[in-house]
């Protein structure tokens, strides 16, 4: 079975929505890549100059420590309590040395305090470390100072400490070491993390001894991809890309910093999604009603044309062209298309029709011309039932379906044999039956052929009378079709004018007085009146003896 | 000059034997003079006499405090760096009759002028400030615990040391300043002339270590046998290490 097919707006819509959808995904695909690649840039960058940046900030974060070394080293019990110790160390086999020990390492507890240093520790000349305070001082006993001044990174047991040493000197002589060391934990990389803006890590031995990363991070930071770490640009971890730096690399520790490429570009992608969203939003209306216009105006015209049309068809008027309407050319075209046909088809059918009543109107000569003396008969009775239609009024319809019904009244006569037709004497009641049953014949006949439906009343019922005396069915009065009764007139009239085997012809007048004997039992009276004022016309027309010729003319007409 | 034997007490400190005199006596042989006067002459001495030689010390660079890479040569001692020694024999029996003395460092450009002073145990060492800001003396020396406190200049600040050793003063205000004070229980110590050359008179006879004593570099010691009425030579090389921190 044979679905209909969507209406023609519903295709445009749904091509024009397709195509707008598939660019703009496209679109936003491309948008989206190439923001992430431009943050990724970005953010790698901003990485490196922070690295840098980072990298002179230690520098001078370094410098500045050592400045502040220094200046503790300075301190003057302290130099005076290390020089006084080794120079007892020396001459007197250190009797007395632990005042001065506890004389130093009160100093470096007063200190440590001041600057709330994790490991403040004096070591003397030979880098035995004489005293150590500080937060975290009890993890720094077991060293031996490198001695010099130096900042370094030192790993002990416990954790790594990033080391600056300098010298304590007295008149060009080095007493000993001052160590303040800061531990690499999650403070420094808290630290770390704010100055640079970005996560931390710091890695020792393979193993995170500090870091500012999220502990699911944490957990993808595996040995293999810390030992990794140095030789990347970029690390994924826990589904996020990373970017990377290495901000301090030394044999100790190794301190990174890393920068969410996913969690910078987030808010650029969203910000770019949303705004070709919108973009989206109103290019996908636009399309809408663009495409609801464009099969409007394709629409409509032949809306139009096959509307027009289907009322052509149902009231068969061929008559009137359909109206050249639309916007378009093609509809334009095909109006006047179908313009051009119509005619032809009208021309066909009317050429068919002539073809038809050619075949009709030689049907009925041939048939009257069994008879010499009904010769023109069938045509006399034609051109006097119009003559009488026309008197009556009749529009040219009916006139047309008289002219035609009134030449083909008697073809019913085709079924009676030619001795019953043109006998000379009176007529046996079974010959008379016989020629009675002409009118159902002809209508018989007539059946078959659709066109000719219109004239089978008057085929049918020209020999019904007023007074219900006539048949085949014995109608009365009203019950006749009027253009019966003409053509029952009319026969009477041409049949009584006209000569036959046992009887001359009689004069008109005779005719119409027989005519008006019989009226309003036989004929109609009105007819017969009609008749009788139109006759004068038909006589003008005819002269006697020529009658026939010029009734011929008259339907020729 | 009061020459006088006096009863002498003996005591025992760390295992270094000396002798404290009575403090009246000692106050009594208060003299202002420098230069340790001989107590006494005996048949039986001789004397050490020599020549202490500063060298520049080559063999490690210096390091510098603020630079950590920046390494630099050692430049020779300066000559002055002489009045910084004190020749004394080793191991010398305490003396009884000590002279007492009284010398003075001053504080001068916060320095202190001259950063060594050898005396005998009892003498007086005065600390006269010559800068017009406050300058302080301490000490944390076993021999000598003490601080003189703040003072300005003009004025001046004196201690009396009575214990043998080594004590070191410094100045709680400037950290650079130091001295050194080498306080002795007998004569057999000086401090060589300009030119290094030195005499230590009296010396009984016998068979000595001699040491040669640089504020930075400690004490360098020889042997010398010293013969009754013999004149004993010896000679010291100091790689002593310029202190640029002189002026």
């Amino acid at each position: 079975m044979r679905t209909t097919p969507p209406r023609f707006a519903v295709r445009t819509l749904i091509v024009t929505l397709a195509t707008v959808a598939f660019v703009l995904s496209a679109a936003l695909l491309v948008a989206a890549i190439s923001v992430r690649d431009r943050v990724r840039a970005g953010v790698v960058d901003k990485l490196e100059t922070g690295q840098h940046l980072l990298a002179a900030l230690e520098e001078r974060r370094g410098q500045e420590l050592r400045a502040q070394v220094a200046t503790l080293a300075e301190n003057p019990t302290l130099k005076a309590a290390l020089d006084t110790y080794q120079t007892e160390l020396h001459t007197s086999g250190g009797a007395g040395r632990q005042d001065l020990v506890a004389t130093i390492a009160r100093e470096l507890n007063k200190l440590a305090a001041r600057i709330d240093a994790d490991v403040l520790a004096v070591a003397d000349e030979s880098g035995t470390v004489l005293a150590v305070a500080g937060r975290r001082g009890d993890e720094w006993s077991s060293r031996r100072a490198a001695g010099g001044s130096d900042v370094a990174l030192v790993t002990v047991p416990t954790g790594v400490f990033r080391v600056t040493s300098v010298p304590m000197m007295l008149q060009g002589t080095e007493l000993g070491t001052l160590e303040l060391a800061t531990a690499l934990d999650d403070r420094y990389a808290r630290e770390l993390a704010d100055l640079s803006g970005a996560r931390v890590l710091i890695v020792s031995g393979g193993a995170v001894i500090a870091s500012t990363l999220g502990s699911a991070t944490m957990l993808a930071l595996t040995p293999a991809v810390i030992h990794a770490l140095p030789g990347l640009d970029v690390v994924t971890l826990d589904g996020e890309e990373y970017a990377v730096r290495s901000l301090l690399e030394q044999r100790a520790a190794q301190v990174f910093v890393l920068d969410s490429i996913d969690a910078s570009a987030r808010p650029a992608v969203q910000a770019a999604l949303q705004t070709m969203g919108l973009i989206a939003l109103g290019a996908f209306a636009l399309a809408v009603l663009a495409s609801l216009w464009l099969a409007r105006t394709i629409a409509r015209p032949i809306d139009t044309l096959s509307r027009s049309l289907s009322v052509m068809t149902q009231s068969r008027d061929w008559d009137h062209p359909v109206p050249p309407g639309g916007d378009s050319l093609e509809v334009e075209t095909l109006t006047s298309a179908f313009n051009t046909m119509m005619q032809a088809v009208k021309a066909a059918e009317a050429e068919t029709l002539n073809a038809y009543l050619g075949t009709i109107r030689a049907l009925a000569v041939a048939l009257d011309a069994r008879d010499p003396y009904t010769a023109g008969h069938s045509e006399r009775v034609s051109a006097i039932s119009v003559a009488i239609g026309r008197d009556l009024s009749l529009d040219e319809g009916q006139l047309e379906v008289l002219r035609l019904g009134a030449l083909l009244h008697d073809i019913g006569k085709i079924g009676i044999s030619d001795h019953v037709l043109m006998k000379s004497g009176p007529l046996t009641p079974a010959e008379y039956e016989m020629i009675k049953q002409h009118p159902g014949v002809g209508a018989r006949i007539l059946r078959s052929v659709a066109f000719l439906e219109p004239h089978i009343p008057i085929v049918e019922l020209h020999h019904e009378r007023p007074d219900g005396r006539g048949y085949p069915h014995g109608l009365h009065g009203h019950d006749i079709p009027v253009l019966a009764r003409i053509v029952h007139v009319a026969d009477a009239f041409d049949a009584m004018t006209s000569a036959r085997a046992y009887r001359a012809a009689l004069p008109m007048s005779d005719a119409m007085r027989e005519l008006w004997r019989c009226a309003g039992s036989q004929f109609d009276a009105e007819v017969v009146q009609a008749l009788t004022r139109t006759l004068p016309r038909l006589e003008r027309e005819a002269p006697a003896g020529a009658r026939g010729e010029a009734a011929m003319r008259l339907v020729r007409a | 000059m009061p020459r006088r034997r006096v009863r002498l007490v003996t005591i025992s400190c760390a295992g270094v034997p000396f002798r404290a005199a009575a403090g009246a006596i000692a106050a009594a042989a208060l003299v202002l003079a420098s230069v340790p006067v001989r107590a006494r002459a005996d048949a039986a001495t001789g004397t050490i006499a020599g020549v202490v030689r500063l060298v520049a010390r080559g063999d490690t660079p210096l390091r510098s405090g603020a630079y950590p890479s920046r390494r630099v040569n050692r430049p020779a001692p300066r000559p002055s760096e002489i009045a910084n020694v004190v020749v004394y024999v080793k191991d010398a029996p305490a003396a009884a009759d000590l002279p007492v003395t009284r010398a003075a460092i001053a504080q001068r450009d916060e320095s202190f002028v001259p950063r060594v002073a050898a005396i005998t145990r009892g003498s007086v060492i005065e600390f006269p400030n010559f800068d017009p800001f406050f300058h302080d003396v301490f000490s944390l020396s076993r021999g000598a615990t003490f601080d003189l406190g703040r003072f300005p200049k003009g004025d001046k600040r004196e201690r009396t040391f009575t214990r043998a050793g080594i004590v070191k003063v410094y100045c709680h205000i400037h950290s650079e300043m130091s001295a050194t004070i080498l306080v002795f229980d007998h004569r057999l110590f000086t401090m060589p002339a300009a030119d290094g050359t030195f005499t230590i008179d009296d010396v009984p006879a016998g068979t000595y270590a001699v040491t040669a004593w640089h504020e930075r570099i400690g004490g360098t010691s020889r042997t010398v046998t010293v013969e009754p009425g013999g004149r004993a030579q010896v000679e010291f090389s100091l790689p002593v290490v310029a202190d640029d921190t002189e002026p």
